[in-house]
């Protein structure tokens, strides 16, 4: 398959994520990389003006960076390609280049809305709508595992935010190592240590964002909540949010609940959990 | 007068060269880097605890120097001390990644051009395919993976905080790194410098820089026959912030030490051309970076070339190759004393404080020199942020007296093929010159 990679408001992170895929020799026998801003030896102009006399289309439009509201080439490059991922929250909800400039959005959102640079019903060539992988950065197997699923002919399911369930179905909380300090509400009440969890104190977003960072690791080993810090929510719209290190409490009461979890549960289960949490998960083990 | 209006490929964002010819020859020279992000507007009225997840996303192949710099700034302006567990955690991590970046650079930014001057190079280093350029993105991201052990993820951490750090690293993760800095010793004399260890060591003493072989060697023939030993110079001036192996001070005809004096630190207008602002240093243009490093450090084999052909392109690009060495070897003193301080604790602070009021700054040496962020807090409230990057020192554009340094690098070539590749020698980064 034939891939076009464009750069817009970037920082280039999600480019130096994809590199961090483990066998990118195999991938590149398998998708031919027409142009990569960061490592094609052929300037961008001059890629695009020889794609276009070609006539030939390019299978995946990989848009990494968030976009001005009135780009025309990249709404031209959308409309030739077969699929096209935004990868990124930049690419998908326009995040921290949007929040300094009103012009600046993503391919489909501007955070919440629905006033991307894209049509609401656009589709590309392929017939799907903008394949979104949010996160800042989108994981290395985010990115390939979607590339392969179209490659393959299995077209990924996508959710409400356009990004495929595969990788956005179960939140960041699943497979954190933290999970047991959380069912029994045993609290980190300081940074720095394996203990703990960092829900109630330290603003946690993990069992509020959609990702597979504990299960799908980073760079093979690790994730934020392993290495003890609190997971910011980096895969949602509105990313990043005010006061990141801070879990915003009424009388005692986290104000962002679990997905899911009513007040009244929440009061009852964490009384019951901290009535009976295990000695071992205390103190400092 | 010719006037010559390029794309730049192969660069960190985007960036537009304009050549200005005159009798075949470059007049002037300017780069355009316009793509704003407004990061420093972002984080004020934030929490300061919001800028160690914000100023990362400046950059994906140094956000990790950002986030040091920004914890540095924080502590010096509440007072804080990080322990020294977390001190030394902190200092490996942001060398490997300078390490993944000079990995990089070379194999995937730098080596490439030389394709379009011999054809046979390819098998080696065209981007997607050569044998070198897979070998050399497979160690880099070996690297991320040391800088993940301790941190969670690379790119785009967030595990340093004021008194220390968020991870409680153990005995695993040191062996674990260790065997990654095997990895990367073997790699770097086999296929950077094509010795053994003791014949490199050796090498080095005598500042033989000529005898270097491998890819080093390739390169420094290819520039021999290219006439690029001598060219792409700028003003010869040179600063550091201090870190990673090297000490602060700078080159001016002489090496001389001492700290940076921050007043004397100016971030003049940008011109008209350009959306970035020159940084001069008692009002004068400095280049930052490796070379400046390797100067201030001593290194001989740097120090010898620069005697003989000053800082141009090759010196620069020589000096950024070795210094993947230089900081393998601090990396393991830093191991060594990071053993005995193992148990202590991974931050002094535990919780970091709600309101708090100060000025501080954070100096870091990134992989492409001297990194400055600046933050003013009143009761725990970003005031004012403000960053100078490395590549603002290097790229920026030109002022009143002086012409940026690249800029000036570029005065006097003959090709734009010359023109390119002296502008990437200073490692460009267009998204940290326009965070």
């Amino acid at each position: 398959m034939r891939v076009f990679w464009l750069q817009r408001l970037t920082c280039c992170g999600n480019t130096h994520s994809f590199l961090n895929y483990e066998s990118l020799h195999t991938l590149f026998k398998r998708f031919e990389f027409l142009y990569h801003p960061s490592l094609s030896l052929k300037a961008q102009e001059e890629t695009v003006e020889e794609l276009i006399k070609s006539g030939e289309g390019i299978d995946i439009l990989i848009v990494e960076g968030a976009v001005r509201t009135d780009e025309v080439e990249t709404r031209e490059l959308c409309k030739i390609a077969k699929y096209v991922i935004a990868v990124g929250n930049c690419a998908v909800y326009g995040n921290i280049p949007a929040l300094a400039d009103e012009t600046v959005c993503g391919l489909s959102y501007r955070f919440k809305e629905r006033r991307g640079l894209l049509d609401k019903d656009f589709k590309s060539r392929g017939g799907m709508p903008v394949i979104n992988l949010s996160g800042c950065p989108a994981h290395p197997e985010w990115i390939v595992g979607t590339m392969l699923m179209l490659a393959e002919g299995m077209e990924p399911e996508l959710d409400q935010w356009g990004r495929p369930k595969v990788f956005y179905s179960s939140l960041t909380h699943w497979g954190c190592t933290r999970n047991e300090y959380f069912e029994w509400k045993v609290e980190a009440e300081e940074l720095g240590s394996k203990r703990g969890c960092l829900f109630y104190h330290f603003g946690c977003r993990g069992p509020l964002s959609y990702s597979s960072c504990n299960t799908i690791l980073w760079n093979e080993v690790s994730s934020k909540t392993r290495a003890g810090t609190p997971c910011f929510g980096c895969t949602e719209y509105d990313f990043p949010r005010l006061g990141l290190w801070e879990t915003k409490q009424y009388a005692g009461i986290p104000a962002e609940l679990p997905i899911g979890v009513s007040k009244r549960g929440y009061i009852m289960l964490s009384g019951i959990a901290k009535m009976f949490a295990p000695e071992r998960l205390k103190g400092e083990g | 007068m010719k006037v010559e209006n390029l794309e730049l490929p192969r660069v960190e964002g985007e960036a537009r060269l304009e050549l200005f010819w005159k009798d075949r020859l470059i007049e002037d020279a300017r780069i355009r880097i316009n793509s704003m992000r407004g990061i420093e507007r972002v984080l004020v009225g934030r929490h300061y605890m919001d800028a160690l997840v914000i100023t990362p996303r400046v950059c994906g192949i140094c956000g990790h120097a950002h986030l040091i710099a920004s914890v540095r700034a924080i502590e010096d302006a509440l007072g804080i001390k990080p322990t020294e567990k977390a001190r030394l955690v902190r200092n490996i991590t942001q060398s490997l990644e300078v390490l993944q970046n000079h990995v990089k650079w070379f194999y995937l930014f730098m080596m490439p051009d030389f394709i379009l001057l011999e054809e046979r190079l390819r098998g080696l280093y065209e981007p997607f395919r050569g044998e070198r350029w897979h070998i050399a993105i497979n160690m880099a991201s070996k690297i991320a993976k040391g800088i993940a052990l301790f941190s969670g993820q690379w790119p785009h951490s967030s595990y340093a905080i004021p008194g220390g750090i968020t991870s409680e690293p153990f005995v695993k993760e040191l062996t674990s790194l260790r065997q990654i800095l095997l990895e990367l010793k073997h790699f770097f004399l086999s296929y950077v410098v094509g010795m053994e260890e003791a014949e490199f060591v050796k090498c080095l003493k005598e500042g033989s820089w000529q005898k270097l072989n491998g890819d080093a060697g390739l390169f420094l023939e290819l520039c021999h026959r290219e006439g690029l030993l001598t060219l792409g110079s700028s003003y010869d001036r040179l600063i550091s912030g201090g870190g990673l192996y090297a000490p602060c001070g700078y080159f001016m005809k002489r090496v001389v030490h001492g700290r940076l004096k921050v007043d004397q630190i100016e971030e003049l207008n940008a011109p008209s051309y350009s959306g970035t602002k020159p940084v001069r240093y008692r009002g004068m243009p400095f280049e930052t970076g490796p070379l400046a490093r390797q100067l201030m450090s001593g290194n001989l084999m740097v120090k010898s070339m620069h005697k003989e052909f000053k800082d141009s392109f090759a010196v620069r690009v020589l000096a950024r190759i070795l210094e993947v060495w230089s900081i393998v070897e601090v990396i393991e003193l830093w191991i060594e004393r990071l053993k005995e301080v193992l148990q202590e604790k991974s931050t002094s602070l535990g919780r970091f404080p709600s309101k708090a009021t100060g000025i501080g700054y954070g100096i870091v040496e990134a992989a492409r020199g001297t990194l400055i962020h600046r933050l003013s807090v009143r009761n725990g409230t970003i005031q004012d942020y403000a960053i100078i990057t490395p590549s603002q020192w290097n790229l920026g554009p030109r002022c009143e007296n002086f012409l940026g340094v690249a800029e000036k690098a570029m005065v006097g070539l003959k090709s734009k093929l010359h023109a390119q590749m002296v502008l990437r020698s200073f490692d460009l980064c267009s998204v940290c010159t326009t965070h």
